[in-house]
């Protein structure tokens, strides 16, 4: 097989993601490394291929006819790619190594390992960098038999064993190897074959012993553990943010401009990184993740901002860059214009965040009382006001119900924190939460319907009010919540997948969160047999690898959007867990 | 005059640091030199930029007591003698200290005669600085102008 290839794209669902808790390359069906951002997962790409045909990869492939086969080496995140040639076979590892101790490593490395399985396999290999979308200049050059690019404060290196200056042959037992190695303020680490080597398998020991130490033995034990490594891979481990994708602008819909920049932590996915993390028992990324939280807000509360830079800062200028953008689906973005929207929902996450670390730990962590307060009083004084709600539209703000929904778990949180003693109460918070509860049951449910509004008075349905049970507004099984899940399933249902809202059908795919949120939600309310055949699948619906983009063609199974996805990945293993022991952790 | 130069050489050094951390910050250089010298006794990053500090401040003693022997011996002292100094040093610092000794004695560096049994990881600075950023000798040598005129200024004082 070759010309997987379509206008010189590969189909999303081809990509698979390794990654150093720093940032994530992908890695095409193909051989071809499409996307890497260096140093960290918001920087400048390097390779940019998905967005661009004519784009920066680092190709490594036979030169012939092949069929591919791949996987993560279990319970990794190291990629073996198999291919099939008709003169023999070779697989080819994929690592992005991590940081050692016990030699002087390069500050970023990308290592590609091909080992001849049988037969004799002519392969090539070719470097194209190409940093921040050519919009700054790269001089490839070969030193002392190495390729290196370099501008400014970043430089790129290629070093090659045993694999020819492009094209080379592999026979049984032999092997060849490629080093990226990136530097970044700092003369470049050029590694020997030997640490190169050795870091791979180091890598893979790591990965396989963190996964080994995941604390869950329920149903679909693989795709939850390949989802917690997915998150892991998100992760960017200096700061304790996970970002909601690594990349950018793979488009919701094929020649689209729904292309969206998500190389940021968003706030409101805390509550269900915390309750993923702690359900698997990763419990320092889930203090790592609330301590960057509570960092991040610190430099705009009282008002919190949807989205922050993975440092905690609030760098998020939204551009377009010029390149044609996936498939032809323009603009690229760089930036979230979002990050500057009101989004009133991202409160109840995160007091609710607050309460469960508060809850698990006893203790506010990286939270201050006097900051959780005047968040709260924000939440008590604005939440009549109109907002750009969940889904970030940016028409004109309107009234979701959702948002007020969670503006009442930010009350009703901090009030039970205060009951607690964490902090000290005001009344306003408990008058402000009940008045709140009173304009959803009663301007916010639709008893024509019956169910509850996106935006009272209009009729439109939207998934994101499954979050309602999830986010401890209400539970499962309350009747006006079960009402609300059923119309969302009958609505936006498509087979197993939901969209997200009325009308989502004709400009973006099945928002796969979603349906694992209806997967959770019907759990909790008992509902387990459906849930269980839902979640059947859900899961079958990932890629081969186990990873899941943001949204899914319901018709071709297609993937859209960015990815991997870590809200998909957690909502897959909230469902999990919910489906498993049925139960909220309180 | 000399503990007038060490003074002006512990800030100096500061200023000098500083100024060489923000040229990476803007691009203009990837010459980090507490890695460069840390790396010499450990190949552990966080040890080797912790003890790279502290070798970069102590050298910046030690050349202010040599400015200060200077202006001791010239007894002239002055932020514009201090600069000429500064001039001469940077000059010796990129053109030789940086460019040919840091190989010759940096056991991860590799030398024309690196042979077979060494495997040097370290990029070495090249001609003139320049496999670090074109920029790199301009930036080295401006903040040695600062660093002596910072020297001969508290010298004079």
């Amino acid at each position: 097989m070759t010309g997987l290839r379509t206008d010189g794209y590969l189909p999303l669902a081809d990509y698979a993601a390794i990654g150093d808790g720093r940032t994530c390359a992908l890695v095409g069906r193909d051989g071809s490394v499409d996307w890497l951002c260096l140093p960290n997962v918001d920087s400048a790409p390097v390779f940019d291929r998905i967005l661009d045909a004519d784009g920066a990869c680092l190709e490594l492939a036979p030169s012939g006819l092949f069929d591919v086969e791949r996987r993560y080496r279990p319970g990794t995140n190291v990629l073996e790619t198999t291919f099939r040639t008709a003169q023999g076979s070779v697989r080819i590892t994929d690592a992005m190594t991590l940081y050692d101790r016990s030699s002087l490593s390069p500050l970023r490395e990308l290592v590609r390992v091909v080992d001849g399985l049988d037969g004799r396999v002519a392969l090539n290999w070719a470097f194209r960098p190409r940093l921040d979308f050519g919009r700054r200049k790269l001089r490839l050059r070969e030193r002392d038999g190495l390729l290196v690019a370099a501008n400014g404060s970043d430089a790129f290196a290629l070093s090659s064993w045993n694999a020819g200056d492009g094209s080379f042959e592999l026979g049984r037992g032999e092997r060849a190897t490629l080093a990226l190695t990136h530097a970044h303020m700092e003369p470049l680490v050029l590694p020997s074959r030997d640490d190169v080597e050795r870091r791979v398998e180091e890598a893979a020991a790591f990965w396989a012993g963190w996964s080994d130490r995941l604390e869950y033995d329920g149903l679909w034990r693989e795709a939850v553990v390949r989802s917690a490594l997915a998150l892991k891979l998100l992760a960017f481990s200096p700061s304790g943010c996970i970002v909601a994708a690594p990349t950018t602008s793979l488009p919701e819909r094929i020649g689209g401009d729904r292309n969206w920049d998500y190389r940021f932590g968003w706030l409101r996915d805390g509550v269900y990184t915390l309750r993923a993390l702690l359900a698997l028992g990763c419990v320092d990324e889930a203090r790592a993740f609330f301590w960057w939280q509570m960092h991040a807000t610190r430099t705009t509360e009282p008002e919190v901002r949807p989205l922050y830079c993975v440092d905690g800062g609030i760098r998020t200028d939204e551009s377009e860059v010029d390149v044609p953008g996936y498939r032809g689906s323009s603009p690229v973005r760089v930036g979230n214009f979002a990050a500057g929207q009101l989004q009133l929902d991202t409160y109840g996450p995160l007091l609710e965040t607050t309460w469960r670390f508060w809850k698990q730990t006893g203790s506010l962590g990286a939270a201050r009382p006097r900051e959780l307060a005047a968040l709260a009083d924000f939440v008590a004084s604005e939440w009549r006001r109109p907002d750009s709600g969940i889904w970030e539209s940016r028409d004109e703000p309107r009234h979701y119900v959702l948002s007020k929904a969670m503006c009442w778990t930010a009350l009703d949180r901090v009030d039970r924190l205060a009951d607690e003693g964490a902090l000290a109460r005001r009344p306003e918070w408990r008058t402000a939460a009940d008045e709140i509860r009173r304009w959803i049951e009663e301007e916010g449910w639709d008893e024509a319907r019956g169910r509850y509004a996106c935006v009272p008075g209009e009729d439109e349905t939207d998934a994101s009010l499954l979050a309602m049970a999830l986010c401890a507004y209400v539970d499962a099984d309350d009747e006006r919540f079960a009402a609300t899940a059923d119309h969302v399933r009958r609505d936006l249902g498509r087979g197993p997948h939901l969209y997200r809202f009325t009308g989502a059908d004709e400009i973006e795919g099945a928002f796969t969160t979603c349906s694992f949120w209806l997967v959770d939600a019907l759990a909790r309310a008992g509902r387990k047999q459906e849930a269980t055949a839902l979640m059947d699948e859900l899961v079958a619906s990932a890629n081969d690898v186990g990873l899941y983009a943001e949204e899914i063609d319901p018709v071709t199974g297609e993937f859209l959007g960015n990815l991997p996805q870590g809200l998909v990945h957690l909502a897959l293993v909230n469902a999990a867990v919910s489906i498993a022991d049925g139960a909220d952790p309180e | 005059m000399i503990v007038g130069a060490l003074a002006g050489g512990l800030i100096g050094t500061a200023v000098l640091t500083s100024g060489s951390r923000l040229a990476q910050h803007l691009g203009w250089t990837r010459m980090d030199i507490p890695l460069l010298l840390g790396t010499i006794f450990t190949s552990e990053r966080g040890r080797a930029t912790a003890i790279g500090y502290a070798i970069h401040f102590a050298n910046g003693l030690v050349f202010a007591l040599a400015y200060g022997l200077v202006f001791e011996a010239t007894d002239r002292a002055g932020w514009l003698f201090g600069l000429l100094l500064g001039a001469a040093h940077g000059l010796f610092a990129g053109g030789v200290l940086l460019n040919v000794l840091l190989p010759v004695v940096h056991p991860r560096m590799g030398m024309a005669w690196t042979d077979a049994r060494s495997a040097p990881v370290l990029e070495p600075p090249g001609f003139l600085l320049s496999n670090y950023g074109r920029s790199t000798l301009l930036a080295t040598f401006a903040l040695h102008l600062v660093y002596g005129a910072l020297i001969g200024l508290f010298a004079s004082l």
